[in-house]
């Protein structure tokens, strides 16, 4: 079970007619270093033509620019990272961040640490986990650039966070995934659906490891960027269903998440969560959960 | 444990005030952890990174991080202030020529290490004066040790894209 005809026609079940899409370049820009530093006017100064991103404070979308936003020496001095529109949405979905223990479970290379930090205003604790050495790289220089002051970082599987012995206020699990067409050209060509039952097998096994470490008022953000629903609505309908789980609602970008799948009845609180199809940002599936009762 | 990072600001005339018990140095390298940070560093000293990183010593050197320049810069003496032609130069690895310098503040002098900033006052990295200031009229009178275009050159082939 692959190709792009068949995932294109498991879309179509799910509501949406597939069309291709190269999602826009966007940036992101970290409040905790710009004090006094006009740094969208400073772009726009340099040439770079910037669309404000409407439903994520302090997100920019490259329209055009002669250089590479990448290489600029405002993104050098740590004042705007550069991060996906729909991934900028995770991090804000949390409430109350300041001087809270957050655990960022898949945190490499590190632009929604550097998010949580800035939101966090470099209060608190970040505790950030990856197991890959060269994105822990990248993970520790973005740290680096973006002169974060309260983040820890452990070359640890999310599936083992009990080892660390701590509980969290807030969990971010951006867990690995299969990936989505618009960010990836060969998707179509590479994925099948074996990879997304595997990769859904393992973001079960983060889910269930990450409630131990949650606190009893805590909350956890789920997000992959994958249209499968297997690794979305299917995995939260489990995490409902078997780790005492529940949804919460949210305000943000994005479509209510369906409740039937392929013929399946999830529970109704599936629709708090957020399916993103592929527009002017990635595909993404984002949600917000906490412990019942 | 603070010694070399105090040696190392004093080179560009900066005194600087850190708390030693915020310090915390692993194998070869330092960083400045915040109590929360530092309750857990020690619960666990599996850690690979922590707090602000203040550099490492390699080869028996010490290498300064970029939060580190950052925190001399608000104290350094020795400084020059560059155009906008020759900081884009610098921050791509490339040395300071006179003609490139708006402004010097501190030692002048052959073998002084000093600040290089651009027209913002945002401090690019540092380098070594390789001619007298006052003398030189022309030719590269800055040395680039580090700039911040260092962040491209670590990850140059290798760069990991945010999903």
């Amino acid at each position: 079970m692959f190709g792009r005809e068949f995932f294109v026609n498991r879309y179509r079940l799910l509501g949406w007619e597939f069309r291709d899409v190269t999602p826009r370049q966007a940036i992101r820009v970290n409040a905790m270093n710009v004090k006094g530093v006009k740094i969208v006017e400073r772009l726009r100064g340099l040439g770079v033509e910037l669309e404000e991103i409407p439903f994520v404070r302090g997100g920019y979308w490259v329209l055009r620019s002669e250089f590479s936003v990448g290489a600029a020496v405002e993104y050098l001095l740590g004042y705007y990272s550069i991060q996906e529109a729909a991934a900028q949405i995770p991090a804000t979905l949390f409430t109350d961040l300041r001087g809270k223990t957050v655990l960022d479970a898949c945190a490499a290379p590190g632009g929604k640490t550097v998010q949580l930090a800035d939101l966090m205003g470099n209060t608190g604790v970040v505790v950030a986990l990856d197991v890959n050495e060269r994105r822990l790289k990248a993970l520790m220089n973005q740290l680096e650039r973006c002169r974060v002051k309260n983040t820890i970082v452990y070359k640890l599987d999310a599936r083992k966070i009990s080892k660390l012995d701590l509980k969290f206020d807030r969990i971010l699990l951006d867990v690995p995934c299969s990936g989505n067409f618009a960010t990836d050209k060969d998707w179509f060509r590479r994925r099948t659906l074996a990879d997304v039952e595997r990769n859904a097998k393992l973001q079960r096994e983060i889910l269930a490891e990450s409630v131990k470490a949650l606190k009893d008022d805590g909350e956890i953000v789920y997000a992959t960027c994958s249209l499968e629903p297997e690794e979305d609505e299917l995995n939260i309908d489990w995490a409902v269903k078997n780790l005492g789980l529940e949804t919460v609602e949210v305000e943000c970008y994005g479509e209510e998440a369906p409740t039937e799948i392929f013929g399946k009845r999830l529970d109704d609180s599936i629709r708090n969560c957020r399916r993103i199809w592929p527009d002017k940002t990635q595909g993404f599936f984002v949600c917000k959960l906490k412990k019942r009762g | 444990m603070l010694k070399p990072i105090e040696d190392f600001a004093r080179l560009f005339g900066a005194e600087l005030s850190l708390d030693g018990s915020s310090v915390v140095r692993k194998a070869n390298k330092f960083f400045m952890l915040n109590p929360s940070l530092k309750i857990l560093a020690e619960k666990s000293g599996e850690w690979l990174f922590a707090g602000t990183y203040l550099g490492k010593i390699d080869g028996g050197r010490f290498h300064p991080s970029f939060p580190l320049l950052f925190m001399i810069a608000e104290q350094a003496q020795n400084r020059v202030v560059v155009d906008d032609k020759a900081a884009w130069l610098f921050v791509c690895g490339r040395d300071i020529f006179k003609e490139g310098i708006l402004e010097v503040k501190g030692s002048r002098r052959k073998g002084a290490y000093t600040l290089v900033f651009n027209r913002y006052g945002e401090c690019l990295g540092f380098g070594v004066i390789a001619k007298d200031l006052e003398k030189a009229r022309d030719g590269v009178v800055v040395k680039n040790i580090l700039d911040v275009g260092d962040f491209l050159r670590r990850e140059r082939g290798e760069r990991i894209s945010e999903t």
